[in-house]
């Protein structure tokens, strides 16, 4: 087991965002999570990657315990995150995030004070052949990310969260928002990924058809706990899912 | 940077400080007054306009720049005092600091006030540091063997040191912790979600901007001979942010336009003054008229003077050419090729 989430549990004021979930995910596996809005899977996200602290559970990963770490900290176990809506971020090029998502995992304290004098040529190239030329960023890697589409922010962010080179991947809504063709290329990247580097991934996404040729397994949430789990068929057989989450009587 | 451009820009600082011993004194010391402000501005824009933290403090942190120089120059230190400067005032900036780990917005303002005030009482009450409100005579710098005391000298070396200033800067932005103050000035918890330790990255940025900050105020202490507490009050905290919005945030060149704004205009009107006889009145509206171009550079041109000259530069040169020259500009990039075609390629 990779990745063991257990009785996850996180409240705000009075709304109970997630409540009791639980969730594992091997390694190498595409594990997506379907539900409602609202029922939690953002939060859910969140926790895992430090940026909530949940007031109950555990959260673990490859043998340690990832709840109560900081954001960087979780990082550096391996576990990067992407966001549902990317952010602006103005006077960055493409280059430049993907280079932090890099950092992310390198030196630290005064160690950093040596970059001021090293060259960065050798990490560009390796960023280059590594993320930028796998998601189709190589040409528009000088650009700033503000001048981009919704679409190519979003492969941008996906390009910074696999430099830092994760094993476990968490994508929020990673489809959302993109045309149709975007939608498929950038599911095709997801399973590269995970061909390629054996990465496990976690998949937050409302498109069916994406869910259902991506994943591997598929956990519905709802109302912040998990009320299925099983293969794509199986989760479109259950009449439960169906009435919870595809709107059906 | 290219070897050829660095070159044309060492050129260029080294004839600008030759060309200081051709200026006549007052010439001289308006010189070194614009690049010692500017240096400040440097690092205030550093923190603010780059890292994304606002600073009342950098009156009281020049201060400290000109204390530390001058009691480590009065005792022989020579350029090393100027380092020291930048080092005590690099500690007191991360102290000011400490708060905006825990405050937002408003709530740290205030806490930099606070700052600023605690430490002009500081300098009236340690005497044997400060001698207090009369103020320490500051001897001249040993230079070489050589007092430096002339505004041609202060000149050359002020321009210098704001070159290397400008040199430093530019490339602390190139590196990791410089590109992580870009995101946590736009956005912390994105910052956070990237994996950015925002702490630390906030704590190298009151680092960075104070040690600069400390330079330039050896450099004043040295250029004016005298620190006294009323020479770094709010008043001069108040200048360095009208520099700063003046000038422009978040670009270098608007901290040397910012610097030469704020120091010229009051020097112009000074004169405009004393020609017409009613110094004592227009002294009155300085404050008042930086207040007001501050809100005015708020409203219209939130990115300075800066923005606003290479909006000019672009309509002139789109007047002489037929074709405007080609340029990085927002509106030029933005035609990027179509998302799905440059994805598409490499799958
Ligand atoms: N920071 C927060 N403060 C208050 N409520 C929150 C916060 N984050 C999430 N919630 C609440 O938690 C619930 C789950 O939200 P979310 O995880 O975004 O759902 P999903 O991603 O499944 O659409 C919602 O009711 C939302 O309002
Ligand atoms: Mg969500």
């Amino acid at each position: 087991m990779a990745l063991q989430v257990t009785d996850l549990t996180i409240s705000f004021g009075g709304v109970v965002a997630v409540n009791g979930m639980s969730l594992s995910i091997e390694p190498g596996e595409i594990v997506g999570l379907i539900g409602p809005n609202g029922a939690g899977k953002t939060t859910f996200i969140n926790c895992v990657a430090g940026a909530y602290r949940p007031s109950r559970g555990t959260v673990q990963w490859k043998g340690t315990e990832l709840r109560g770490l900081a954001p960087h900290s979780v990082i550096r176990q391996g576990v990067a995150r992407t966001f549902q809506n990317v952010a602006s971020l103005h006077d960055l090029t493409v280059l430049d995030i993907v280079k932090l998502g890099a950092a992310a995992r390198g030196r630290r304290g005064l160690a950093a004070v040596a970059d001021l004098w090293r060259g960065e040529a050798a990490l560009e190239a390796e960023l280059h052949e590594t993320v930028l030329e796998p998601l189709g960023l190589a040409d528009i890697a000088a650009q700033p990310v503000q001048t981009l589409s919704y679409g190519l922010r979003k492969a941008v962010d996906l390009a910074r969260a696999m430099a830092s080179r994760p094993e476990l991947l968490l994508l929020d809504e990673p489809v959302a928002g993109l045309t149709v063709q975007e939608g498929q290329q950038m599911a095709a990247v997801i399973r590269e990924v995970r061909d390629r580097r054996r990465c496990a991934v976690l998949m937050v996404e409302h498109k069916m058809d994406v869910v259902m040729s991506t994943c591997d397994r598929i956990t519905v949430m709802a109302a912040g706990a998990r009320i299925f789990e099983g293969t794509g068929p199986a989760v479109q057989a259950d009449p439960e899912v169906r009435r919870v989450y595809l709107g059906e009587p | 940077m290219p070897a050829r451009r660095r070159l044309a820009l060492l050129a260029v600082v080294v004839l600008a400080a030759a060309g200081s011993f051709a200026l006549g004194r007052f010439g001289a010391y308006l010189v070194h007054s614009v690049a010692i402000a500017a240096i400040a501005a440097m690092g205030l824009n550093l923190l603010t306009g780059f890292a994304g933290q606002i600073s009342f403090a950098s009156g009281a942190l020049i201060g400290i720049g000109a204390y530390t120089a001058g009691n480590l120059g009065n005792a022989g230190w020579g350029l090393g005092a100027i380092l020291a400067a930048g080092v005590a005032a690099a500690v007191a900036s991360v102290v000011i600091g400490l708060p905006a780990l825990r405050l937002r917005g408003l709530y740290y303002a205030i806490a930099t006030l606070a700052a600023q005030f605690v430490l002009e009482y500081l300098f009236k009450i340690v005497e044997p540091l400060t001698k207090g409100i009369s103020g320490m005579n500051i001897a001249p710098l040993v230079l070489l063997g050589r007092p430096v005391a002339s505004d041609q000298a202060w000149a050359a070396i002020s321009i210098a040191i704001l070159a290397l200033t400008w040199l430093g800067l530019a490339r602390l932005m190139r590196t990791n912790v410089g590109r992580a103050f870009l995101v946590v000035r736009e956005n912390e918890l994105v910052a956070k979600g990237m994996g950015i330790d925002v702490v630390r990255v906030k704590l190298w940025a009151f680092l960075a901007s104070g040690f600069v900050i400390g330079v330039s105020g050896a450099l004043v202490g040295f250029t004016t001979r005298l620190a006294s507490p009323e020479g770094f009050g709010l008043s001069l905290s108040i200048d360095q942010v009208a520099m700063l919005i003046v000038g422009g945030q978040g670009v270098w060149a608007g901290s040397l336009l910012g610097a030469g704004f704020v120091v010229l205009i009051p020097e112009a009107i000074q004169r405009l003054g004393e020609a017409l006889h009613v110094a004592n009145l227009l002294s009155a509206m300085r404050e008042m008229s930086f207040g007001l171009l501050i809100v005015l550079f708020l409203l219209f041109e939130p990115r300075g003077l800066a923005a606003l000259l290479r909006r000019l530069a672009r309509g002139v040169s789109r007047i002489a050419l037929p074709h405007p020259v080609p340029d990085s500009s927002p509106v030029v990039a933005a035609r990027t090729p179509a998302p799905g075609g440059t994805r598409e390629k490499a799958l």
